[in-house]
């Protein structure tokens, strides 16, 4: 029997916005217990919601960006349930008339082919508190910081085929509300939190499995594993004759399976009705072209143009392009130094996000500034310095605040380019190494690369490589 | 023992014949000697008068007035008229509290009600039952009942109540007072512990109209923390109060006159409209083809709202709190049971039913299409008469006990008063006279936001008339 | 439209109400008798209506994105007595 695996990924980006969806109250992350909570976020008798535009104009650019339909008039429902971390009984939330409605991603996968992936819906709500059952005894902690904070919900269609392509549609959407800038995407802090809808069916039949939900997704590695389990976990069932009890499912990534949820066991009926404290939310058509014009380039744009107008390599460009922060910080070092894109490309790649790396830091947080580093490469293209110098400034520039031409001069590191001055260090290296010479002139080229190394080590690597290639070839063939 | 008016204590503070602080403690004394046997009050405070130079100006400067405990006072107990928030001591004021502060009124205590609100008798109260001033076997009516016969007694000159299906207006009625609903959305309703969100209104019980009106400019008005509260312009109501009445088209709707009222309250009514007709007012038949839904149309979408209103009482963060402990299912269902009265816990599970899977369409939605059609009824009115007159409720005060096996009998107490929460149109009761010995009211509904014209009519009926400046006997038992 | 006991039951498990038994009767009687009074709204045309769910006919302001409310945990949880390092405890929870 052969089967087919449905997924459906309804992703919760947590939006990143100052204060919360319904009220004053910060959303800074991190924040002792209690203290970013207003009477509102508490459920206090008397307390009103009162939306928060920033939250609101997140969404419509979500939306856009996906070419969705951006409902001009909108409902928030209340979705009623008893759990201590929602303090009102209730989640204020969308269900029938969401903000966002249809829209499509498209995915490429490892093997580079591409697939279109329908999104149905995506809504705003607020998030609930935290639960913490390890604190106490006998008594769970409830810390409602959290509670408030606005949520985008967004619903795939369950057009999902396999764990690989959720993978894939799970980082574009991360990519995707990175680059709007509507949310950092952290997955550690629970900014991005992604559960799956799993069910299988035999091969070529219409009618849907029944699907489980898993939940406690929190990175794209964990997705797959999740869903490759789930899958076997369902097929196994399946092929035993046992039905799939429609359930929802917590991930534990320690043991790589997942399990049914016991307090989410009992059938919920969430009774949604148009929530009566807020009015319907309406926006004109001035509204969306604002927004519409205020769109960030896209990553499939962005990577068109590094190929087409600044003529990198397709792969250099995705890499770059991949990353809005890399792609704005390589774009703001063009903006001082455009000769050679792919030469900033280059060292982007390797030196930077080698620090980038290693230091385990976020390209805000980097020590050299794009114009910097725009002066260090204009210096290897105009052959002041070699490569190899640059590499060592490079360093230094970590940690010092001398210009690059301030570092040049004190430390003496231009690059020798006057022949006279390269012509005697050859003189002297095939003076000492005359077997070298003897053997190149037998046929061994190789033994250039030896040569061209004694020279620049004479000039403490100051001289020009290939000038130093050159009158090396020439000394010898005299 | 004198019921004086905001407007007779207006002019007494300017006259300076009195002073506020003498005038504060002239009604606390009342409300010590009283309240023991009306049970109007919840809590007496003491509240400061402090004098600020904001409120120098102010009209309303040195009045007392009496709070229902519905509304959130800063570091007063706002109990609701619960067990759920007898301990509940509230962090911030509610946003016409504030107004009111800040134009230099002082709370003389927070007055009894139903439990949140719902009931029409005040005997859902955790606090015990109000007494109507005019005969303490009964009811004073509901849910803001206290501060109906605080204001009926002299307890208080002036009180703020809620009506969500005629809670001001039908005490009012029953208690001899005038009280007005305002606009949905004229008032904010932030810091009002909320029932029913799309009906619920504050509103003011007073003595007459002309007080309503000097309170209502203060109170009224756009509150940016509510998001349902109108930015219509709030007007100087006092300025419309001497018009003219003639030319006013009255309707009266035959759903209301269908015989159905007793002939002695009938006769009363009738001798309102002829003080009327006297200034000049013409009356016209009209029809609300749809005003007998209204009763069950409120009994879903009410007790829908208060069902998912009341799911933050759970004792968790505030609030009664059961000892209950082995798992969050048994807290939370002890708790809730513990705190909440039988007429709450119907409705919140009459709601929960409404709205639950596979009746939310056959009820719920229902319910809001019927509610359409009422407020469809109301304007399509307005386009023939400007306000619309009506008894306020079927009888005088009923007596304690009487309908408490029986809701549905309760319910049809709101029978004249629901449609206008439905719709949200301002309404006012005013007392038209006495059987037995019992106050009786007449309702004038206006439009949206036309409440100058409420007052202004009710205004001109109290010029003519004395019912409203009669005091129950009890009173004279106090001085 | 006739409701059960079990109907009762399972709306207080909805609810987070406990009734005991009397109270379960009592309300399964005063429920049926509400019904009834609510069951009127059948009768009436509601094709093409379209539900009333504001008497305003406005819509949704929008806030500025600025925090305005700061720290008063220790205010607020004067409220409780159940509060421990500044959390807010419930029986435990088991997930």
């Amino acid at each position: 029997m052969s089967w087919e695996t449905v997924i459906g990924l309804e992703i919760h980006v947590q939006l990143d916005t100052n204060s919360k969806i319904f009220s004053g109250a910060s959303t800074s992350y991190g924040s002792e217990q209690n203290t970013n909570t207003s009477l509102i976020d508490l459920g206090y008798p008397g307390v009103l919601p009162v939306l928060n535009k920033d939250a609101v104009m997140m969404a419509i650019k979500f939306g856009l960006a996906i070419d969705a339909e951006i409902s001009r008039r909108s409902i928030f429902a209340r979705k009623n349930y008893f759990y201590p971390d929602l303090p009102k009984g209730y989640q204020i939330s969308q269900y029938e008339l969401p903000i966002v409605q249809g829209g499509s991603l498209e995915i490429k996968l490892n093997d580079g082919t591409r697939k279109v992936i329908g999104i149905t819906r995506a809504h705003l709500e607020e998030d609930a508190g935290k639960s913490i059952h390890d604190k106490f005894n006998n008594e769970t902690a409830i810390d409602l910081n959290r509670a408030g904070t606005p949520l985008l919900e967004i619903v795939s269609e369950p057009d999902i085929r396999s764990a690989e392509e959720a993978s894939s549609y799970m980082q574009k959407i991360h990519q995707l509300v990175r680059y709007l800038k509507i949310s950092d995407g952290n997955m550690q802090e629970g900014s991005f939190r992604c559960d799956a809808n799993v069910s299988v069916r035999p091969s070529g039949q219409a009618e849907f499995g029944t699907r489980a939900e898993v939940k406690n997704i929190n990175s794209f590695r964990f997705v797959e594993n999740a869903i490759n389990y789930e899958v076997e976990r369902q097929i196994d069932r399946l092929e035993n004759g046992n039905d799939i009890i429609q359930e929802t499912r917590l991930y534990d990534p320690d043991k790589d399976e997942t399990r049914p949820m016991r307090s989410k066991e009992e059938a919920n009926d969430y009774r949604y009705f148009p929530d009566p404290d807020l009015l319907p939310l309406e926006i004109d058509q001035k509204t969306i072209d604002k927004i519409q014009k205020s769109l960030p380039e896209l990553f499939e744009k962005k990577v068109i143009r590094y190929t087409d107008d600044l003529k990198i390599k397709q792969n250099d460009a995705e890499e770059i392009a991949k990353n809005m922060q890399i792609a704005e910080y390589f774009e703001a070092t063009l903006n001082h130094f455009n000769n050679n894109p792919q030469l900033v490309t280059n060292w982007i790649l390797s030196e930077v996000i080698g620090v980038l790396n290693r230091e385990n830091m976020e390209i805000n947080a980097f020590q050299i500034e794009p114009m910097q580093l725009a002066s260090l490469l204009s210096r290897i293209e105009d052959n002041t310095i070699s490569s190899k110098i640059a590499k060592n400034l490079f360093n230094q520039m970590l940690t010092s605040n001398e210009t690059v031409d301030q570092m040049i001069k004190q430390q003496g590191l231009e690059q020798i380019t006057d022949e006279g001055s390269i012509n005697e260090y050859v003189a002297e290296v095939l003076n000492e190494f005359s077997d070298q010479k003897d053997q190149y002139l037998a046929g061994k080229e190789q033994v250039l690369g030896f040569l061209v190394g004694q020279v620049m080590k004479r000039s403490q690597g100051k001289a020009n490589p290939k000038l130093v290639n050159e009158l090396i070839i020439n000394q010898i063939k005299k | 023992m004198k019921r004086h008016t905001v407007k007779e204590l207006q002019n007494m503070i300017a006259e300076q014949s009195i002073s506020s602080e003498e005038i504060y403690q002239l009604y606390l004394n009342r409300i010590k000697a009283m309240n023991d046997s009306i049970n109007a009050f919840i809590s007496i405070e003491s509240d400061e008068i402090s004098p600020s130079s904001e409120q120098e100006s102010s009209e309303i400067k040195g009045i007392p007035y009496a709070l229902k405990d519905i509304f959130c006072s800063e570091g007063d107990k706002t109990t609701c008229g619960s067990k759920m928030l007898a301990n509940f001591v509230s962090p911030y004021d509610a946003t016409v509290v504030k107004n009111l502060r800040e134009k230099g009124t002082v709370i003389l205590g927070k007055t009894n009600m139903d439990e949140f609100a719902m009931g029409s008798s005040n005997e859902t109260s955790f606090y015990g039952n109000v007494h109507n001033p005019w005969d303490k076997e009964r009811t004073p009516g509901g849910s803001s009942g206290g501060s109906a016969a605080a204001v009926a007694a002299g307890m208080a000159p002036i009180a703020l109540g809620t009506d969500t299906g005629g809670s001001i207006r039908q005490p009012a009625a029953l208690t001899g007072i005038t009280g007005l609903k305002p606009t949905y959305g004229r008032c904010s309703r932030f810091g009002m512990i909320a029932f029913a969100s799309s009906l619920d209104q504050a509103g003011i019980l007073s003595i007459s109209a002309e007080d309503a009106a000097i309170f209502l400019e203060h109170m009224a008005g756009y509150d940016q923390k509510d998001s349902t509260s109108s930015t219509e312009e709030v007007p100087k109501y006092t300025d419309f109060l001497n018009n003219d009445l003639t030319g006013k088209v009255v309707g009266l709707p035959m759903e209301f006159f269908d015989g159905s009222l007793d002939s002695k309250y009938q006769g009363l009514v009738s001798e309102s409209i002829h003080a009327y007709e006297k200034m000049g007012v013409q009356f016209k038949d009209i029809s609300l083809p749809n005003i007998k839904y209204s009763v069950p149309t409120y009994y879903v979408v009410a007790p829908a709202e208060c069902s998912s209103n009341l799911a933050r009482y759970d004792g968790v963060r505030f609030g009664h709190r059961s000892t209950e402990n082995t798992d969050l299912d048994s807290f939370y269902k002890q708790t809730r049971k513990e705190g909440f009265g039988p007429e709450v816990k119907r409705r919140i599970i009459t709601g929960t039913y409404v709205l639950s899977a596979g009746y939310y369409d056959a009820y719920y939605l229902k319910a809001q299409k019927v509610r359409q059609l009422i407020n469809q009824d109301f304007l399509n009115a307005f386009e023939e008469v400007d306000v619309i007159m009506g008894p306020t409720t079927q009888q005088s005060a009923f007596k304690l006990g009487d309908k408490m096996d029986d809701p549905v009998s309760m319910y049809m107490n709101d029978i004249y008063t629901i449609s206008s929460n439905l719709s949200g149109v301002p309404a006012i009761s005013h007392p038209i006279g006495f059987v037995d010995n019992l106050p009786f009211g007449m309702q004038v509904i206006a439009p949206h936001f036309m409440e100058h014209d409420l007052l202004n009519i009710v205004h001109q009926y109290q010029m003519a008339t004395d019912w409203h400046l009669q005091t129950p006997a009890l009173c004279r038992e106090f001085d | 439209m006739t409701i059960e006991k079990s109907d009762i039951e399972h709306l207080c498990g909805l609810s987070k109400l406990n009734l005991d038994e009397e109270e379960q009767s009592l309300f399964l009687n005063q429920m049926q008798s509400i019904l009834k009074m609510i069951k009127e709204l059948e009768e009436v045309d509601t094709e093409d209506i379209i539900p009333m769910a504001h008497p305003l006919q406005m819509s949704q302001r929008l806030r500025e994105d600025e925090v305005t409310e700061f720290n008063e945990r220790n205010k607020y949880q004067k409220n409780t007595n159940s509060s421990e390092d500044g959390f807010y405890k419930v029986p435990k929870v088991i997930d």
